[in-house]
């Protein structure tokens, strides 16, 4: 006989997952009701379609390792002969479930992955062989214990708080190493330099298709929405790497030719903004897709689903796992502008050079309610643009749809008063 | 710019630097060390470790003639042989102006037997050393006060400093006597005299047997840290006063900068500054070589650039950088 505690979590797995379904396709008609998509974008389209059709199964064979945050190095996890996939969820539905276990007030990443994580806990079960926690914010952190309890094979992978001393940079080189020496154990394959050497070429790849389609935002004319290169990055969370190259590649070839016959994807005086703060993952893509009715267009970008998760690359000068391996910790950190870090000025320097290579007129900055960090760094960010004179909306957001209504009339303010500015100019 | 200009440097930029400078790099070595076979010898003045023991030598290195030239009486210093000592310098100038510390990275034998080495230890899978930034910094001095005996010492036999007694000539060429090369350079042309220790009085001996010492800390030393006896080099010291005059230089752009780090990961000496300095537009420091690996890692477009007389010759780009890191491993 099945307890009450059971009925209900069936229940629970039965609405969300329609509520999931529902949440996924009011989101792509919304991204695919634009004029002029791109036609190789139907490829992501489908992908998420299918994603979570009917249940949200992994959409892998092989053993999946769930990482937590963009700091785990991916590259580890291939060559010990198992795929990672990023767990982090922009689905309100799960964030729904999430709220059982964490604070009302908490971040919706988390809550949507602690929540995705628990309600599909006797589907993955099996596949999962970990799910590795880097110790970037509290919430993250805490988190892991709640998936710890939960039953998950969790991996704590410590992190410095800071990344500019030698010391914090040997430490969290340790922890690599000591994580590449973990996950032989957990996926049971050796990592070989040869193997790591193949693996890191392409994520290359992908990292140099990511920027190509990074410069052709840069065109006078604008080719691609920022919505479709939100949908593109948060595909590489679950996507098949060489698929994913492979589709990306037609996109890239798709623009390139639109470029060359100088084809718009919309006004060409379509005010240039630069999205920054909690990053957007699919199906939330709310402030994306608001940005770009409302008139705007989104060139570039610094979040840690899309600019951040994917612009660098390792550079290693040596072919052996004792320089290969510090030499992932080092992409892995060094770069990284992730508020959890402090000092954290690499950030303002990043958006200052964006806006300038980008051409950028406007920076939306979108806070998750909840993630303190960017609330915090709000100010920061803003006088650096102020200095620049470049305006900036804050949006403090969640997962659900309720503000959609305010959210799209500070929006199209913002617009509107960037095209004013012009005219004054 | 022409479109042919543009192509041109391009390609240029897509290079792989380091596999050009492994092959100028031996051809250098042999000029220097069998250059007199070919009838070939530019000069005893050169900025660079060529050595005046090795017999056949097609140059060598200036700091010998400094340290003879040094054991001068003050009064002299104004007579024939001050401009003796003007000449030398203005010769060693004139060869350093050119190619600045370009010199270690591209020409130095015992740098180039130091890369050797680092090639062998990578074959054999042998993890590399490295300091720490305070230890670093600390060693890092140790080059000027050599560079302040090669010079005080040889006065000291010219002279009397407060009333002592002046060196006997036994301290000639302090810093030869200790020099890895002067016992490593000759060995390639199958004279293994100096492997020796002097006994005929005190003074060469203790010099000659810390010579010997140094020899194997040296190759130890070498096989385990990249660039391993550069960072005591007075040689290197005395670049580093004239380096800001020079016509080659490494200049970065801080605003392009994300402060990655991978120009520190490659670099050799271990440089902290090419990474996390964003002011200075100049950024050749005392210990750089100019091997220019950190320009081929750089994957940030014109951030790092090598300049002849203000000119870019080698610049950092994405696509040079996205080429070389993925070598001959093509993804699909």
């Amino acid at each position: 006989m099945q307890s009450d505690t059971d009925k209900r979590f069936a229940r629970m797995q039965k609405t969300t997952g329609l509520h999931l379904a529902m949440e996924t396709e009011e989101t792509l008609q919304r991204l695919t009701e634009f004029p002029d998509n791109p036609v190789s974008m139907k490829y992501f389209y489908d992908l998420f379609h299918n994603l979570y059709k009917d249940g949200h199964s992994l959409p892998t064979a092989k053993k999946v390792i769930g990482t937590i945050c963009l700091q785990v190095p991916d590259e580890l996890i291939y060559a010990a002969g198992a795929t990672p996939m990023r767990m982090c969820s922009g689905a309100y539905a799960y964030d729904q479930v999430g709220a059982e276990f964490l604070p009302a007030k908490s971040c919706p990443v988390v809550k949507a992955t602690t929540g995705m994580l628990h309600l599909n806990q006797s589907l993955w079960g099996e596949s999962m062989a970990s799910v590795v926690v880097p110790t970037t914010c509290d919430q993250k952190k805490k988190s892991a214990e709640i998936l710890k309890e939960m039953g998950y094979p969790v991996y704590i992978l410590e992190m410095p708080s800071s990344k500019d001393s030698d010391d914090a940079r040997f430490y969290w080189q340790e922890s690599v190493k000591k994580f590449a020496l973990d996950l032989q154990q957990i996926t049971g394959t050796k990592i070989t330099s040869s193997k790591l050497q193949d693996v890191i070429a392409e994520m290359a790849e992908c990292s140099r298709l990511f920027r190509k389609l990074n410069e052709l935002r840069r065109a006078k004319t604008p080719l691609i929405f920022g919505k479709d290169i939100f949908l593109v990055t948060s595909a590489y969370f679950v996507d098949d790497m060489a698929s994913w190259r492979r589709a990306v590649r037609r996109l890239i070839a798709e623009l390139e030719e639109r470029n060359k016959n100088d084809l718009t994807i919309t006004n060409r005086q379509a005010p240039r903004l630069l999205l920054t703060g909690s990053p957007p993952i699919f199906p939330n893509l709310k402030v994306p897709i608001l940005v770009e009715q409302a008139g705007g267009i989104i060139v570039a970008d610094e979040v840690c689903s899309s600019n951040r998760l994917l612009y660098d690359t390792v550079a290693y000068d040596e072919t052996n796992l004792n320089d290969m391996v510090p030499a992932l910790a080092d992409r892995y950190l060094k770069p990284c502008t992730c508020p959890c870090l402090t000092p954290n000025t690499d950030r303002n320097r990043k958006l200052e050079e964006m806006v300038k290579s980008h051409r950028v007129e406007g920076v939306v900055y979108q806070a998750f309610s909840g993630c303190l960090p960017y609330e915090m760094e709000q100010k920061q960010i803003s006088n650096t643009l102020t200095e620049a004179g470049i305006p900036m909306l804050y949006l403090e957001t969640d997962y659900s749809s309720e503000d959609l209504g305010q959210l799209s009339t500070r929006i199209e303010a913002f617009i509107e008063s960037i095209k004013a500015r012009r005219r004054k100019n | 710019m022409s479109k042919a200009l543009k192509s041109f440097r391009r390609a240029i930029n897509n290079a792989n630097l380091s596999r050009f400078r492994f092959y100028f790099q031996a051809a250098s070595f042999v000029l220097l060390v069998y250059g007199g076979y070919l009838a070939i010898n530019i000069g005893d003045q050169l900025p660079t470790f060529g050595c005046i023991f090795t017999e056949h030598r097609g140059g060598s290195c200036y700091l010998f003639g400094l340290q003879h030239q040094m054991a001068t009486p003050w009064k002299s210093y104004l007579s024939g042989r001050g401009i003796g000592i003007l000449v030398g310098l203005l010769t060693f100038f004139a060869f350093f102006i050119v190619f600045n510390k370009a010199w270690c990275g591209f020409a130095c034998p015992l740098g180039t037997i130091q890369d050797w080495l680092t090639a062998l230890r990578n074959r054999f899978k042998v993890r590399y050393g490295n300091y720490s930034e305070p230890v670093f910094q600390r060693l890092g001095k140790i080059k000027y006060i050599l560079l302040a005996l090669l010079i005080l010492i040889p006065m000291g036999m010219g002279n009397s400093f407060f009333g002592l007694p002046k060196l006997n000539h036994d301290f000639g060429v302090p810093f030869c006597m200790i020099c890895p090369g002067r016992t490593v350079l000759p060995l390639f042309s199958g004279d293994f005299s100096q492997l020796a220790i002097d006994l005929s009085s005190k003074t060469k001996m203790i010099f000659t047997a810390l010579g010997l010492l140094i020899t194997g800390i040296f190759l130890a030393g070498s096989f385990i840290k990249k660039r391993f006896f550069c960072l005591f080099c007075p040689m290197s010291a005395f670049h580093y006063i004239f380096a800001k005059a020079a016509l080659l230089r490494l200049s970065k752009d801080g605003a392009k900068c994300t402060r990655c780090g991978n120009c520190y990961r490659a670099c050799d000496v271990g440089i902290r500054a090419i990474a996390d300095d964003l002011e200075h537009k100049n950024i050749v420091k005392d210990d750089c070589m100019m091997c220019f690996k950190c320009v081929e890692m750089c994957p940030e477009e014109g951030c790092l650039k090598v300049k002849f007389l203000g000119l870019p010759i080698y610049e950092s780009t994405e696509e040079g950088f996205f080429k070389r890191m993925q070598g001959h491993n093509n993804a699909k």
